[in-house]
């Protein structure tokens, strides 16, 4: 497609990179020589196999198969952000509605205003990123909620104790969570171009694209990343708490 | 006014309370006294629904509480937790977490209750001493109107004088009317300031009735 994507002669080349870090790792007696070489291999048989499935899937499925690919990503990520709020109840189930409400709010928007294409071409990847921006948001959300639960349960209780609900009981732990989450994708939106060059972009530039049309793209997609974590943030947190106190507005354990 | 029959609570595989029976009556303060691990907290936490029975029933003014809604129960029995525990910046904010609309006049009568009167209301609580901020925990469980006001330990986390004058607005209150439940180690100021006792041990009631009659208080004088 384009002169600046390696060849598969390219790729072999590059090989020497792994055999370098090797050598750096080994020489300086890091005892991480064996994870350098798999972590390699693993790398290059995931990424074939993802390149192959994907083949697959822009060839022959259309839409439906790249919307079914964005929803296996989002099982995934919801996993991913349950396990980093271990100990809070239901992590994994309200971490997973909360990333599918952040995908499905803004991919859905982007493809009903026909922002973005619906070939598989394109919203897989674009899927992808709003997933990873999603999960950010669900993820530290939740692990504040259930630091915030701990640290804060004797003012929770307070608040409970003057007949406060749950929701407004926990009000203040949950903006100071969302805050949280939201930093980060507030932050980069602050930042981009200036002092981070986002991986769409890049990609867009080796791939030949022109620096103005790339940079739409990254307009787009730096707005939906704030979106989806946005969205993912709320609704996981709104979950979260349903989980943490009982019908008589009681912390759980 | 509050009842408890035949109640336990089991956590973990332990009895925390094992068959207690017993009553606060109105408009006077019971003590519930026993050794650290006797159960009292719990007792106290069941009475605002902050736990449930694992059997038995708690009944208030002869109705089970369950049969509230749960909100109302807690705006009806207030609670005071062991330290102090601030909920906002300023002392009308903190009161006002009880309720929104509090006005000024009526937030300064409130302090006036629990003998802060002389405290302005944009009083930052940060810099109020341990023996203010609990009076302000008090006056704010007022803000919502209970009938009675659980007390856990209110004095543990003070020192003497300050102590003494969270004790001097307890007995200001009972004698206005409220009824009391007051958790306390410290045994003489379980016999200044309640009328009635319950003693727990191991989970069940090892005595109830006068204070003045209480063998168990009666070992600390």
């Amino acid at each position: 497609m384009s002169p600046s994507v390696p060849s598969w002669y390219g790729v072999a080349a590059s090989v020497v990179l792994v055999l370098v870090a090797y050598a750096v790792v080994v020489r300086e007696g890091l005892g991480l020589g064996r994870e350098v070489l798999v972590s390699a291999v693993r790398a290059a048989v995931q990424l074939l196999a993802v390149g192959a499935l994907l083949l697959l899937l822009f060839r022959h499925t259309g839409l439906p198969g790249a919307l079914a690919w964005v929803a296996a990503m989002v099982v995934l990520a919801g996993r991913v952000a349950g396990g980093r709020a271990k100990g809070l109840p239901g992590a994994t189930r309200v971490a997973t509605l909360g990333i599918g409400a952040g995908v499905a709010a803004t991919v859905g928007l982007l493809l009903v205003a026909r922002v973005i294409d619906t070939s598989g071409r394109v919203v897989v990847p674009v899927g992808g990123m709003v997933v990873t921006g999603a999960m950010q948001g669900a993820s530290l959300t939740l692990q504040r909620i259930r630091d915030e639960a701990a640290s804060g349960r004797r003012q929770v209780e307070a608040r409970l104790a003057l007949g406060l609900g749950s929701r407004e009981a926990f009000a203040p732990h949950l903006r100071t969570a969302l805050r949280t989450a939201l930093i980060p994708a507030v932050d980069g939106t602050k930042v981009v171009g200036v002092i981070s060059l986002p991986g769409a972009t890049v990609g867009l530039l080796l791939a030949g694209v022109d620096p103005l049309t790339a940079i739409r793209y990254q307009v787009v997609v730096m707005y939906m990343l704030l979106g989806a974590a946005a969205v993912a943030a709320v609704v996981a947190g709104r979950l979260a708490l349903r989980e943490l106190f009982d019908d008589a507005h009681r912390l759980r354990a | 006014m509050l009842t408890l029959e035949d109640v336990a609570v089991v956590r973990g595989g332990t009895r925390v309370l094992d068959g207690v029976s017993c009553t606060f009556a109105a408009g006077r303060c019971t003590a519930v006294a026993g050794p650290s691990g006797a159960g009292k907290s719990t007792l106290l936490r069941l009475l605002d629904r902050l736990e449930e029975p694992t059997s038995g029933r708690v009944l208030l003014h002869d109705r089970p509480l369950p049969s509230y809604d749960v909100l109302e129960v807690r705006r009806r029995v207030g609670l005071v937790q062991q330290a102090p525990v601030l909920l906002a910046d300023t002392v009308l904010a903190d009161l006002r977490v009880g309720r929104a609309a509090l006005a000024p006049d009526e937030a300064l009568e409130l302090l006036d209750r629990v003998g802060l009167a002389d405290q302005p209301l944009d009083r930052a609580t940060a810099s109020l001493s341990g023996g203010e901020a609990q009076r302000l925990c008090l006056a704010r469980a007022l803000v919502v109107g209970p009938e009675v006001l659980l007390l856990d330990e209110p004095t543990s986390a003070l020192d003497a004088v300050a102590a003494q004058a969270v004790e001097r607005v307890v007995r200001a209150l009972v004698q206005d009317g409220l009824t009391a439940v007051l958790v306390s180690h410290d045994l003489r100021q379980a016999s200044r300031l309640a009328d009635d006792v319950v003693v727990l041990r191991g989970g069940r009631v090892e005595e109830t009735g006068p204070a003045a009659d209480s063998r168990y208080l009666a070992g600390a004088s």
